[in-house]
């Protein structure tokens, strides 16, 4: 076991905040602890993969690729969304290699074995010698495509790929409760309100910046100009999720004065505020009175990371162009957390540092996650 | 079509990727030979393109080979 995974650093990590240390640097550099961290964090719980907006329609099939899993986002032709694993039962060919829409079936493009957009194996052509195209050994009933347990909350498509979390309702159920009332249904802007962006930084420090204030007045003066410091409070559920709420939510408002639509029948709390909340492991969400977005981490390598970031709306009836400005300001916002997220990152190289100390009343979310990092890491060795 | 000119524009079709031509090629060719394993292998290949293209002879294909015992 590498010295930084010894019992006694994640020991350091689950004190109290005000003696506790975050995460040791190889937990940030190191590809075998990124490995196994990912087990613990990524593929054993409910992660964000991708959201329902990525396939929009009918039959529409996406392949994805989750910490080099090849997976496969498809809407069958009633609507329901699945993931399953992108392969072939007979031989583990790719079954799909870019976006498309599925007419009929989706077939292997190898020995051409077809699956129905439910995942049923449909076709097994020559499976039994030429022109016969049943066999007595291959029952196409247990033959489909492996499904990945998923479940769809605010359109991000979360998925458990070892099968054995507890029901994302269940584990959920507290910010299920905290936001039910934006449980009514948030229309995603489209083109315009969609972005990538690709950092060079672990994924752990997104979230780490994304759920904490402290850094707002420095990273970020222009929100800070009307969203002062002393008017965020800390979200801290340890556990399950961290962020911040700003008591001072101040809308987008065109050169008429018109803002976006709220959603229906907010209670007076969300007039003037907006939650900004890391769902663990690796979904960032946001709710505002009039728009929402959603931001799931992509953990690509121990030092790579895409940011896929969508915006919603609370009314299909939205201007384009007010669309589009607000999408800039929002890229804006999230491009300026770049360089604090990157030079994170590459102060992790420095060898002595030790995972640093946290702020006792400013870091409460950050270190809420670095423990609950921590805590899955203990439960599995 | 003879034989080797329906070859030839099979050979066209899956360059193509013309699933459309695919189907109706193939179904010619079962269509068109005496043997019934012949007939079944060539059908077999128009049912699964029409099967991916949610075309509707799927149906109609299926049931060939199905009255055959072949599916």
């Amino acid at each position: 076991m590498a010295r930084d995974l010894e019992p006694t650093a994640l020991d350091a990590v689950r004190r109290p905040i005000e003696q506790a240390n975050g995460l040791p640097n190889a937990h940030y550099t190191d590809p075998d602890v990124f490995a196994m961290e990912s087990k613990a964090t990524l593929l054993s719980t409910w992660a964000g993969l991708a959201v329902g907006a990525d396939v929009p329609g009918k039959g529409d099939a996406k392949p994805i690729e989750f910490l080099g899993i090849p997976l496969l986002l498809l809407r069958d032709k009633e609507g329901t969304l699945r993931v399953f694993q992108n392969i072939c039962r007979h031989r583990g060919m790719i079954l799909v290699d870019a976006p498309k829409k599925i007419r009929g079936a989706i077939r292997c493009p190898y020995h051409s074995w077809c699956y129905s957009t439910k995942g049923e194996l449909v076709s097994t052509p020559h499976v039994g010698g030429p022109g016969h195209n049943t066999h007595e050994g291959i029952e196409p009933s247990t033959l489909g495509l492996i499904e990945v347990r998923s479940h769809i909350w605010r359109d991000v498509v979360f998925i458990n790929v070892s099968g054995d979390a507890p029901d994302f309702e269940e584990v959920h159920c507290d910010l299920l409760d905290r936001w039910a009332e934006f449980e009514q249904p948030h229309y995603h802007g489209g083109p315009e309100s969609k972005f990538i962006l690709k950092v060079d930084t672990n994924w752990k420090l997104a979230v780490e910046n994304y759920c904490e204030s402290y850094h707002l007045p420095w990273v970020h003066p222009g929100l800070n100009s009307y969203s002062r410091l002393e008017d965020h409070y800390n979200i801290e559920e340890p556990g399950l999720y961290s962020g911040q709420g700003t008591l001072v939510y101040r809308q987008f408002k065109d050169e008429g004065k018109a803002a976006f639509p709220d959603f229906d029948g907010l209670s007076e709390k969300w007039s003037t505020g907006a939650e900004y909340i890391a769902v663990y492991p690796n979904v960032l969400l946001g709710a505002q009175r009039d728009h929402a977005f959603a931001i799931v981490l992509e953990p690509v390598a121990h030092n790579r990371t895409r940011e896929h970031i969508h915006l919603y709306y609370a009314s299909e009836d939205t201007k384009l162009e007010n669309r589009q400005k607000n999408a800039a300001m929002w890229k804006e916002v999230f491009e300026e957390d770049i360089f604090v997220v990157e030079g994170m990152q590459r102060g992790r190289a420095a060898p002595h540092f030790d995972g640093g100390r946290f702020s006792p009343a400013m870091d409460g979310p950050t270190h809420c996650f670095h423990d609950w990092v921590a805590r899955r890491l203990q439960a599995m060795e | 079509m003879t034989p080797e000119t329906l070859h030839q524009e099979l050979l066209a079709a899956h360059t193509a990727r013309d699933g459309e031509r695919m189907i109706a090629l193939y179904t010619q060719a079962a269509d068109q030979t005496e043997d019934e394993d012949e007939e079944m292998f060539f059908l077999t290949h128009a049912y699964i393109f029409a099967l991916e293209a949610g075309h509707a002879t799927a149906p109609i294909l299926r049931a060939r080979l199905q009255e055959k015992g072949r599916i």
